[in-house]
């Protein structure tokens, strides 16, 4: 651990009564938008599955989760927090530690980011950087360690900001996919990650211990999969449901997740059986894509698209905050360490679809993932989200839409920001859409 | 059949009614504090001038950024969806309708039966409407009406910031200091703000025909240079403040004759 009273590179000292204020004013705020959220969910569909009732308790960022890990903590577990997916999570459950992604949803906790970096940053970064300032995140200050992997400019230097309050391990990640020597690269990374945790934690990475955690991953990427699959056909879950679902295993115990959510599919393959549609199969279908939405403040466009009138379900999402977390599976040969190491390296490098990567054929990957999700899970229309400062999903719009005009596919731009204040703009921009969308399924 | 369509702006309120899908009458008002207010007066002008009643009007629909808010209305479309609607009613080859009004511009993609295809709005900031000439007009110490025929004055155009209504205003400022002419602000103003809105346009590709509504259509000063930076010709039609209305009177008749309640 570093030591306490280490000189701060970037972050201004601020005063214990103003840390204080701040958090307990953006936590109790936190606390009534968390159920005011689960609340509107419940109302758009008062015949949500039982099974709901789990992930609600769980969503609760200052609740039973945060107590529990500081249980294990006291116990002398590690836990290791992390802000892009490409962390390998296999090899800190390999070596009994707890990991937990950090980055943060709070709107407000951006303003106190700003006081570190300019408004142009990503508010995904200045919120961050916010929360860490202020001590607001349980997940966060809970972490004894970060791993930051170098992905996009603002999580780069956001690794450097949050050394100020912990050690943070950085990862290189190439950032040209199809090369055998970036996989080479990168896999060496995951070799030295291993290293890094084995030491840190004081725990052996064992063949066994990382079989049993690729093992445990895999199954929770078959439950992930099922949900999915059962968005497909007619609607059975409400899409923010599904997203509150897949967003919980950034921060649960991920055995019992992998349950809680094999028990949902259960609840609702009955339901598809009885035909008992949690709206009418008219519905327009949408898909979102673009910039992470964290839990709980950036909730805002699912909120929006259904809560709209005319009313929208999202039925998948190509977002690192949902469906990327757990899509793709390890996929090993044989189980030797050698094997299992490269196998983790390919499955986070690979099956990439952000934006901070190029190829021969520049994203291609995601043009696939977002056509092969449009047929397959019937999508009407696709909103395009972007956080303002957010560069590289910005950037790659317009290759996606002249990809999805050619399947005569609808997508909408929506711009925002970590703000509460633009929801209306952002409403009568959704309607229009979501109109656009009915009247196109009416002909 | 007697329909309603109100348009419930930022600034101001309209009103159409359509009989049997002909205009028969408009009304306005300001929006003010209470703009259910202003929807009434805004349409009770409309139907006196039409000698009708309110229980004369079979359906009525409201659109614009206040549209939750307004009286009688028994459904509402979107902005988006009017502008498709009343642009190719009123110029039924029209495939792009750009719309301008006091703090929003947006453009609406649309097909041959008046469906809105796809839409793009000015990201949140009034540079690209017509709050922006406000400001300017009030920089350079003359009347908004005057904007327009001062800039046709101009003989070149300088260039200014329009990317945001304070910097624009500074520019603006300073163009003063070094003793500019005011025709040739007021194109500079009208120039930076076209040149937004056709990279807007431009972004959602140029279709002709092109039709231009909202209140800043009826500014011969932007339409000079709207016309000069997209390179094609704008139709405007007559009364482009009452399009939005017009466009929600129009839905209001195809939902009277669908039936719906």
């Amino acid at each position: 651990m570093k030591s306490e009273k280490t000189e701060k590179k970037y972050t201004p000292e601020i005063s214990t009564k103003e840390i204080e204020e701040l958090r307990n004013s953006i936590k109790t705020a936190s606390q009534k938008i968390m159920a005011e959220n689960i609340e509107r969910m419940k109302k758009t569909d008062p015949n949500r599955p039982e099974a709901m009732k789990y992930f609600d308790e769980i969503a609760n960022l200052f609740g039973k989760r945060p107590t529990e890990i500081l249980a294990e903590k006291e116990k002398g577990k590690k836990v290791i927090g992390y802000m892009c997916l490409f962390a390998p999570t296999e090899l800190i459950l390999a070596a009994d530690a707890i990991p937990v992604r950090v980055n943060s949803g709070w709107y407000d906790a951006s303003k106190v980011g700003d006081r570190v970096v300019p408004v142009e940053v990503c508010p995904v970064i200045r919120s961050t950087i916010g929360a860490e300032m202020i001590g607001l995140s349980p997940f966060l200050e809970l972490s004894d360690a970060l791993i930051s992997v170098l992905t996009c400019d603002g999580m780069t230097k956001l690794s450097e900001i949050l050394s100020d309050y912990k050690t943070v391990w950085g990862m290189n990640i190439p950032r040209v996919k199809d090369s055998a020597h970036s996989l080479r690269f990168w896999n060496d990374e995951i070799k030295l990650m291993k290293a890094q945790i084995e030491e840190f934690t004081g725990n052996k990475i064992t063949r066994k211990s990382l079989k049993e955690a690729i093992e445990q991953a895999q199954k929770a990427t078959k439950a992930f999969r099922r949900l999915q699959d059962l968005r497909k056909g007619q609607p059975v879950i409400m899409g923010r449901d599904a997203m509150l679902v897949n967003q919980a295993y950034l921060w649960d115990d991920k055995v019992r997740w992998t349950e809680k959510t094999e028990v949902l599919c259960d609840e609702l393959e009955k339901r598809a059986q009885r035909k008992d549609w949690v709206c009418s199969p008219e519905t327009p279908r949408v898909l979102v894509t673009g910039t992470p939405m964290f839990w709980p403040d950036n909730w805002k466009l699912p909120t929006l698209v259904e809560e709209a009138n005319p009313k929208g379900i999202i039925v998948a999402d190509e977002l690192c905050s949902g469906e990327k977390i757990l899509y793709d599976p390890v996929g090993v040969d044989e189980w030797t360490m050698d094997d299992m190491l490269n196998a983790i390296g390919e499955r986070y490098l690979m099956a990439s679809t952000c934006p901070c990567f190029t190829s021969s054929d520049g994203n291609e990957d995601r043009i696939n993932w977002l056509l092969n999700k449009v047929k397959e899970w019937n999508v009407q229309g696709v909103i395009y989200y972007v956080v303002r400062g957010c560069m590289l999903y910005a950037m790659e719009y317009n290759r996606i839409k002249k990809a999805l005009d050619k399947i005569n596919i609808p997508m909408y731009y929506l711009d925002t920001e970590y703000t509460r204040e633009d929801v209306g703009q952002m409403k009568t921009r959704v309607e229009a859409f979501l109109e656009m969308l009915t009247a196109r399924a009416d002909i | 059949m007697i329909t309603v369509g109100i348009d419930l702006g930022t600034q101001k309120v309209k009103a159409v009614v359509l009989k049997d899908d002909a205009v028969v009458s408009r009304g306005q008002a300001f929006s003010g504090f209470d703009p259910a207010k202003a929807a009434e007066e805004a349409v009770n002008e409309a139907l006196k001038d039409a000698d009708l009643k309110i229980s004369d009007v079979v359906y009525f629909v409201a659109t614009g950024s206040a549209m939750e808010m307004a009286p009688y209305a028994k459904g509402t479309v979107s902005m988006m969806g009017a502008d498709a609607k009343a642009g190719v009613y009123l110029f039924p080859k029209a495939r792009t309708i750009i719309d301008v009004g006091a703090e929003e511009a947006r453009a609406v993609k649309c097909d041959e039966k008046a469906l809105m295809v796809d839409f793009i709005v000015n990201e949140r900031c009034a540079a690209g409407a017509g709050a922006f000439i406000e400001a300017m007009a009030r920089a350079l110490e003359v009347k908004l009406e005057e904007m327009g025929p001062l800039s046709l004055k101009a003989e070149r155009a300088s260039p200014i910031n329009a990317s945001c209504v304070i910097f624009g205003e500074s520019d603006v400022v300073s163009l003063i200091h070094r003793q500019e002419s005011k025709p040739e602000i007021a194109r500079a103003v009208f120039d930076a703000m076209a040149d937004r809105i056709s990279s807007m346009v431009q972004r959602l590709g140029v279709n002709p025909d092109v039709v231009l509504i909202g209140g800043v259509a009826k500014d011969v000063g932007f339409v000079a240079s709207l016309k000069r930076k997209l390179g094609v010709d704008v139709l405007i039609p007559d009364f482009p403040d009452y399009a939005g209305a017009l466009g929600a009177a129009l839905t209001a008749a195809t939902r009277a004759k669908e039936g719906k309640k």
